[in-house]
């Protein structure tokens, strides 16, 4: 399923589960068992192409030159406490700052900005030390001070504040070294220093937002700075002569164009007006796979822990949703062979949960399996009892997810439901989720490199009553799977987190808030000139995180010649 | 003459002032409002009242209106609760780029059917009428969402003759900006020539059987002469009168073209709004889009009195 125009804000919310909003530092443990240097354990795999990895450069970089990116979608802006950023949000951040934090291509935590991040023995308390020599690019020094004024703003924002409430303070205690204080242990605290809250951005920024402007100018310790933007066209940024990583960038200019239509991204691909795109569109990669002048990167492969996932959600406390049998009927009505062999592209494969099959957290469970008659007969059941079930399934007004829900009503029906489909804007859809109010609907989300990280959606704490406010959607609320996520996040034992996870998926599969469909597909294609974009490394000369689900990082790229 | 102008400018001040209550009264009845794209998933209770006072959504729409009216008039017409950005610059960024689209649209749709409408008009129901005729009424069922991705992919993928998107402003690289801008143009051409030579060649075919065109004949006059200044005049009335609205109608109406070619006009922006339910910029660009098509109605009404003298004395 692809989804061009609403991809910011649903990619958004997505995102936010990731831990950079609403999450993370809300108490979501995660690959930083100890400091912030361990393995999660997870795994990732690239794909071959012939000849080499597609996305890692092969020969002597060359300095110079400049790459065109065409984007799903456009940024709101570039300040960090009052700004979303989505997956295109997160490239053009990649190109002006650095986070603290960066996550490498095994899934642990290491530090980027930051030196060094050490807990205390009770993790909470964690202290960063910053790289020293380190200034933006307005000349002023990367300091504790600065950090610690990040905080604040990021804090008081009504937007990043709430990933914040774990955080009791944030203290400077030398030059270089700020102390996270935390209301209670969280061993995977610095996960969320990976995301939209670690981005480090410039005190100007902070004063310039004081004075009055809104729109404050960039400025980054990040390998480009900015030099233009006019919004629903481009962004350029040019090179950083001070970057203090020794010898990058390799480009004198970064531009990135948004795009919203995929087969005109594609048709600019084509034409020579971008070198690189980005996709959701499955077919994308067929299009492109194997055509000699391109490289194809996808998520099916490339991606660490869990993947975003498309389903339907069903509403556990509203009727006819509310019954077990109903959930069960609409699961086994639900053919996810046919759905995602239409929208799939082919590349998907049978999900039966939140884990992949080569995911370390992936077991088999009691997901129902396609039996149209099992269905019937619980339908009949439930009829007897209280008639016919009714359904109305919520979608937003994108073309593909219209034609998804409609196969998915024909399946519906056949078994005896009365569905009735309704589109509705992506703003309030959101407002519906929140409030309760639907009973089934489409959406994609749960991507993250650790599972701890969705925490916040499946917990009995985030589960509310119709009408309030509550960030666990579905309104599932199993004691069984708030047990194991609080395993999950507060063991060390790598063998107790796995065997909670998996607890946690057996569960969601009784369950059945979501029915799964399949895996969210994110694709990169760049022209064979681009040299090296899945192929970042990190400080410590650790491979970085390639892929993150269409964010790839600029900082060391560069056009062959 | 005078008289009538004046009288056309105050129907226009009433007509804008109606628009902008409607304006502000249709965006309010949208359901939803800019917190949940602003505050996210963080759309807790709390957050949202804290955020409706900030931007003073809290406030009867009465109240809302008067503000926003006011401000207006002073040439504020606010700033987008989701960029931050004003919604002047949006509007000054955004309207060369949809106003280039539509005058070179315009410039190609009259250069193609009004010679056209000319030649067939002189000889009706023959081969070169009836081919053109046949065609001008499929380009009328082809919307430019579908004539768009067709010459991308002939003109720009296939023969490499054009960008498949991208716009540079005309200050700044006026032949790129041309050459960029020529596949939106043509999108949006096709309907309009249609549209054009359809009513003209209806109206010059009527005309040419009057009988100051028999006299003009019987003098000698040559054809050229004749369709050129004795029969295209009286019958441009409804051409005009069409073009007018076709115009007016494409000034936010480009936003599919915007959209396919990646093009930063003002109708993407409006529609981006109206999405994320950025209710000054939706107000902002309506009022303005809408002021502007009734000044075109008022410029094609003044060009009417030039056309034909016979509406300023009726």
């Amino acid at each position: 399923m692809s989804d061009e125009h609403g991809i910011s804000r649903r990619t958004f919310i997505a995102r936010g589960a990731a831990a950079g909003g609403a999450v993370v530092l809300a108490g979501a443990a995660g690959t930083a068992l100890s400091a912030c240097s361990s393995s999660s354990g997870g795994s990732s795999t690239s794909t071959t192409a012939a000849g080499g990895k597609p996305g890692v450069g092969t020969g002597t970089p060359v300095q110079g030159g400049s790459l065109t990116v065409g984007l799903l979608s456009e940024i709101d802006g570039f300040y960090p406490p009052q700004n979303h950023w989505d997956t295109s949000g997160y490239i053009y951040a990649q190109c002006l700052y650095d986070p603290l934090v960066a996550i490498a291509a095994d899934g642990s935590i290491q530090p980027y900005l930051a030196e060094t991040c050490t807990p205390n023995s009770t993790f909470d308390s964690w202290t960063l030390t910053l790289r020293p020599n380190v200034k933006f690019n307005d000349g002023s020094d990367l300091t504790s001070t600065v950090v610690v004024n990040n905080f604040a703003t990021l804090k008081a924002s009504l937007l990043t504040g709430q990933a914040l409430t774990q955080v009791v303070s944030c203290t400077s205690t030398g030059p270089l070294s700020v102390v996270y204080k935390l209301q209670a242990p969280n061993p995977g605290f610095v996960a969320g220093l990976a995301t939209q809250v670690g981005y480090v951005f410039g005190q100007a920024m902070i004063d310039q937002y004081k004075a009055g402007n809104q729109n404050p100018t960039p400025v980054g310790t990040g390998p480009f700075i900015y030099q233009s933007w006019v919004p629903n066209n481009h962004f350029t940024a040019t090179k950083n002569p001070n970057y203090w990583r020794a010898g990058l960038p390799y480009l004198d200019q970064i531009t990135l164009r948004p795009i919203p239509d995929t087969i005109q991204r594609e048709s600019t691909l084509r034409t020579g007006g971008v070198d690189m795109i980005g996709s959701t569109d499955p077919d994308t990669i067929h299009r492109f796979a194997g055509e000699s002048g391109y490289e194809v990167i996808d998520s099916l492969n490339n991606t660490i822990g869990e993947v975003s996932m498309a389903f339907i959600m069903l509403n556990t406390v509203v009727a006819p949703t509310n019954d077990l049998r109903i959930r069960q009927a609409l699961a086994k009505a639900t053919n996810q062979t046919q759905i995602q062999k239409i929208f799939g592209g082919g590349f998907t494969q049978t999900v039966n949960g939140i884990f992949l099959s080569n995911s370390p957290y992936y077991s088999t469970t009691d997901f129902p399996t396609h039996d149209p008659a099992g269905a019937k007969k619980l339908v009949t059941e439930y009829k007897a009892e209280h008639g016919t079930p009714t359904i109305q399934l919520l979608t937003i007004p994108d073309p593909r997810l219209a034609q998804v829900v409609q196969i998915i009503q024909q399946m519906w029906s056949q078994v005896g439901f009365d569905v009735t489909i309704s589109q509705i804007e992506q703003a309030n859809l959101i407002n519906d989720f929140i409030a309760g109010k639907f009973q089934a609907a489409t959406s994609y989300q749960f991507g993250a490199v650790n599972p701890d990280l969705n925490y916040v959606w499946w917990s009995t704490t985030t589960a509310g009553p119709v009408g309030s406010i509550a960030l666990n959607f579905a309104r599932n609320s199993d004691p069984v799977i708030e047990q194991n996520m609080l395993t999950g996040r507060h063991t060390t034992d790598q063998a107790a987190r796995v065997k909670a996870y998996q607890s946690v998926n057996q569960q969601l599969a009784k369950d059945l808030p979501y029915i799964w469909l399949q895996q969210y597909i994110f694709s990169e294609v760049a022209s064979s000139r681009v040299q090296n974009w899945a192929n970042p490394k990190l400080p410590n000369g650790m491979s970085g995180y390639a892929f993150d689900e269409g964010i790839f990082s600029p900082t060391q790229i560069w056009m062959s010649k | 003459m005078g008289k009538y102008l004046i009288r056309r400018f105050l129907q226009l001040v009433v007509v804008s002032f109606v628009i902008s209550v409607l304006v502000f009264m249709l965006v309010h009845l949208l359901p939803g409002d800019p917190t949940t794209q602003i505050l996210g998933a963080n759309d807790t209770a709390a957050n949202r009242a804290i955020l409706l006072k900030q931007l003073g959504l809290n406030l009867p729409l009465w109240h809302q209106y008067t503000i926003w009216l006011n401000a207006a008039f002073h040439g504020n017409l606010g700033t987008s609760y989701l960029d931050h950005e004003s919604v002047t610059h949006i509007l000054a960024t955004g309207a060369p780029v949809s106003i280039e689209l539509i005058l070179i649209s315009q410039i190609l749709a009259f250069a193609i059917a009004i010679p056209l409408a000319l030649v067939v008009s002189r000889k009706p129901n023959r081969p070169v009428d009836n081919i053109s005729t046949t065609t001008t009424f499929g380009l009328l069922a082809l919307p430019p969402f579908v004539v768009a991705p067709i010459l991308v992919a002939v003109f720009a993928v296939g023969l490499g003759w054009f960008p498949a998107t991208g716009y540079i402003p005309f200050t700044q690289a006026p032949l790129t900006n041309i050459h960029e801008m020529i596949l939106p143009s043509v999108a949006i051409t096709a309907g309009s020539i249609a549209v054009y030579f359809r009513v003209l060649r209806s109206d010059l075919i009527s005309t040419l059987q009057q009988d100051f065109i028999t006299m003009a004949r019987s003098k000698g006059l040559s054809n050229l002469r004749i369709m050129w200044r004795h029969a295209f005049r009286p019958s441009s009335f409804s051409l005009l009168a069409v073009a007018g609205i076709n115009i007016g109608s494409l000034i936010a109406g480009t936003f599919v073209v915007e959209l396919l070619f990646a093009l930063p006009g003002i109708g993407f922006a409006l529609v981006q709004a109206v999405e994320q339910r950025d209710y000054l910029v939706v107000q902002g660009i309506s009022l303005v889009v809408a002021i502007a098509f009734v000044i075109i109605q008022f410029v094609i009404d003044f060009i009417f009195t030039i056309v034909d003298p016979r509406v300023v004395r009726e």
